[in-house]
């Protein structure tokens, strides 16, 4: 059984894609990897009375049954009961082209990019012969403080990403485009009079409380609860079995049934 | 935590725990696994090609937890040659697939003493290339009533054209694999064929066989398991160590050795060690070569 108590600290060399960074004449070949797991324990659903695992299946609720993958399609909902529907090929045609570069556009200042545009981080390794210019690039956008923005495509959509300079290593970050970005001009509230014996008050607090960012120093407590918990369980062999699935008995195509009977006579007669 | 790196056919490797008995009653270290999975590589290599692996890790010995793991581990060399595969769900899953003699040692160092792998490569997951029976002896049975059972299904199936070919589950049991090796032959026939071929096996010798899973049909009878044609079950491959007090192996015999030793009456003799089965496979080849190639076909579907 396996019970791993945290995302380990090596370096995940998982490849997700492969290709090249490019910009000007420069190329380098790496490979895409996770940089994060998510800790989430995750839960198989079973039948309370005999714990079998279930499975998730896609029901008509009109014709009350199940139904089969090669029956569904897609719709987009424009009002009540009203779709479009779009093929596998219309969205496959609107897809973008699979490519293997990473095609820097400008280089910016990541000062300049709000954390909120922040989606997915990824590591960039390097691939074999890029490793030259693979440390050029980290080492000179560590100190210019620049990342390069470029466009990517991974999977069937294309992506904005900032390739970044992290310790000699490249790392690569998705960016939410602006248009999801929800708009936050009335979160700020519009009479801002602010006296200035609270704005030195509110100073002072915040100094005191001013700390380095640690983040070791902090866990999922509910994540390593359930850890615990279900060590516990296993060691107290609280466990549960699924039953085997029974298949009926009898049937089978009767010519071969015929066949294989004829065959057990001769078996029979010889022994 | 002891470490040392090594290099394989140049790529490093880092080994650890070289040291740490995994079989603790019989005194088998992690460096007697890597021996023994390097120098069974030339025969298992080629049943494990291309074929999505499930570890089966016993990082404590095999007296200890043991867990399986279907996704190649995320902390792997990049010279690990994986695909993806769709899960039930629908959703993709990266599998190692063993090709070479640097993923086999990397494998064995992560302790999966025992390789299973699908009766499908990878590429083609619904397209079995030979159908299984997976002898299992109920209590009171045993390897010889296993070895009863597989010397009457070879008969059964020869009249049919279909050449079978013997190994041992390296645990209680035997298997006897049908190649088919042809592209056309899909899960559901093997299953409706194997499960045909098990119920009239039941018919005939009622008090030997049973073609039935549940344990209260077991009982002193050999359970032929022919549900283990599917695409969401794995075999234990050929050659592979299992996790027992001993480091026994899943074995290939000889129909006239398996009569043999059928007749004997003896069944440690149906129990391959490592030494033996290394040295077996030097001096005879590999007996299960043919489960590989040979292209039969399923009649009277």
């Amino acid at each position: 059984m396996k019970l791993s108590s945290g995302g380990g600290n090596e370096t995940a060399a998982q490849g997700i894609w492969s290709g090249t960074i490019s910009f000007s004449l420069v190329a380098i070949p790496v490979q895409l990897v996770k940089a994060v797991e998510p800790g989430r324990v995750s839960f198989r659903m079973l039948h309370g009375k005999d714990y079998s695992p279930l499975l998730r299946r896609m029901f008509c609720p009109r014709e009350e049954k199940m139904v089969p993958p090669d029956e569904i399609i897609r719709g987009y909902e424009i009002g009540p009961d009203k779709y479009i529907v779009l093929t596998d090929e219309e969205l496959e045609s609107v897809s973008p082209e699979r490519s293997r570069t990473i095609e820097i556009i400008e280089f910016i200042d990541m000062k300049d990019v709000d954390s909120i545009y922040y989606d997915h981080p990824y590591y960039l390794v390097p691939s074999k012969g890029g490793e030259k210019a693979y440390s050029l690039l980290a080492e000179v956008m560590r100190r210019a403080n620049k990342a390069g923005l470029a466009k990517f495509v991974l999977g069937e959509r294309e992506y904005l990403v900032a390739v970044k300079s992290m310790e000699g290593a490249l790392s690569l970050i998705t960016l939410h485009y602006s248009e999801e970005i929800l708009p936050d001009e009335e979160i700020a509230p519009q009479d801002g009079k602010i006296e200035s014996e609270e704005k030195s008050r509110m100073k002072k607090i915040i100094k005191e409380m001013t700390g380095d960012f640690t983040p070791e120093k902090y866990a999922d407590e509910r994540r390593k609860k359930i850890v615990k918990l279900l060590r516990k369980k296993l060691k107290e062999k609280a466990t549960v079995e699924a039953p085997a699935v029974e298949e009926e008995e009898g049937g089978g195509p009767v010519d071969l049934i015929a066949v294989l009977e004829e065959s057990m006579r001769k078996v029979k007669k010889s022994r | 935590m002891s470490r040392r790196v090594t290099e394989v056919a140049g790529k490093r490797l880092s080994l650890s725990n070289l040291e740490k008995d995994l079989y603790p009653s019989y005194g088998f270290t992690k460096a007697h696994i890597l021996e023994y999975y390097r120098r069974i590589s030339w025969f298992i290599l080629p049943h494990l090609k291309d074929r999505a692996l499930t570890l089966k890790r016993y990082p404590e010995g095999v007296e200890q937890e043991f867990f399986f793991e279907k996704r190649c581990p995320s902390h792997r060399p990049s010279w690990v040659t994986t695909t993806e595969i769709a899960q039930d769900n629908g959703e993709l899953m990266t599998v190692c697939l063993v090709n070479d003699l640097n993923t086999l040692m990397w494998v064995a160092n992560l302790a999966s003493l025992e390789l299973h792998v699908p009766l499908a490569r990878a590429d083609s997951p619904e397209t079995p290339d030979s159908m299984v029976f997976d002898l299992d002896p109920g209590d009171q049975a045993d390897i010889l009533d296993c070895a009863r059972v597989a010397l009457i299904l070879r008969d059964l199936l020869s009249p049919l054209r279909l050449a079978s070919y013997a190994k041992t589950s390296g645990k209680k049991g035997l298997h006897v694999y049908v190649p088919l090796n042809r592209k056309e032959v899909t899960f559901e026939e093997t299953k409706t064929f194997s499960k045909a071929v098990a119920e009239v096996m039941q018919r005939n010798y009622p008090d030997l066989v049973t073609a039935k899973m549940a344990k209260e049909h077991r009982k002193k009878k050999v359970f032929i398991n022919w549900s283990q044609n599917d695409s969401s079950k794995t075999m234990i491959c050929v050659y592979s160590l299992r996790a027992r007090e001993k480091p026994f192996v899943s074995f290939p015999l000889a129909w006239s050795n398996l009569e043999n030793l059928a007749g004997q009456r003896d069944p440690e003799k149906l129990q391959i060690t490592h030494a033996e089965a290394a040295s077996r496979a030097e001096a005879m080849g590999d007996l299960f070569r043919e489960v590989l190639v040979k292209k039969q076909k399923l009649p009277y579907l």
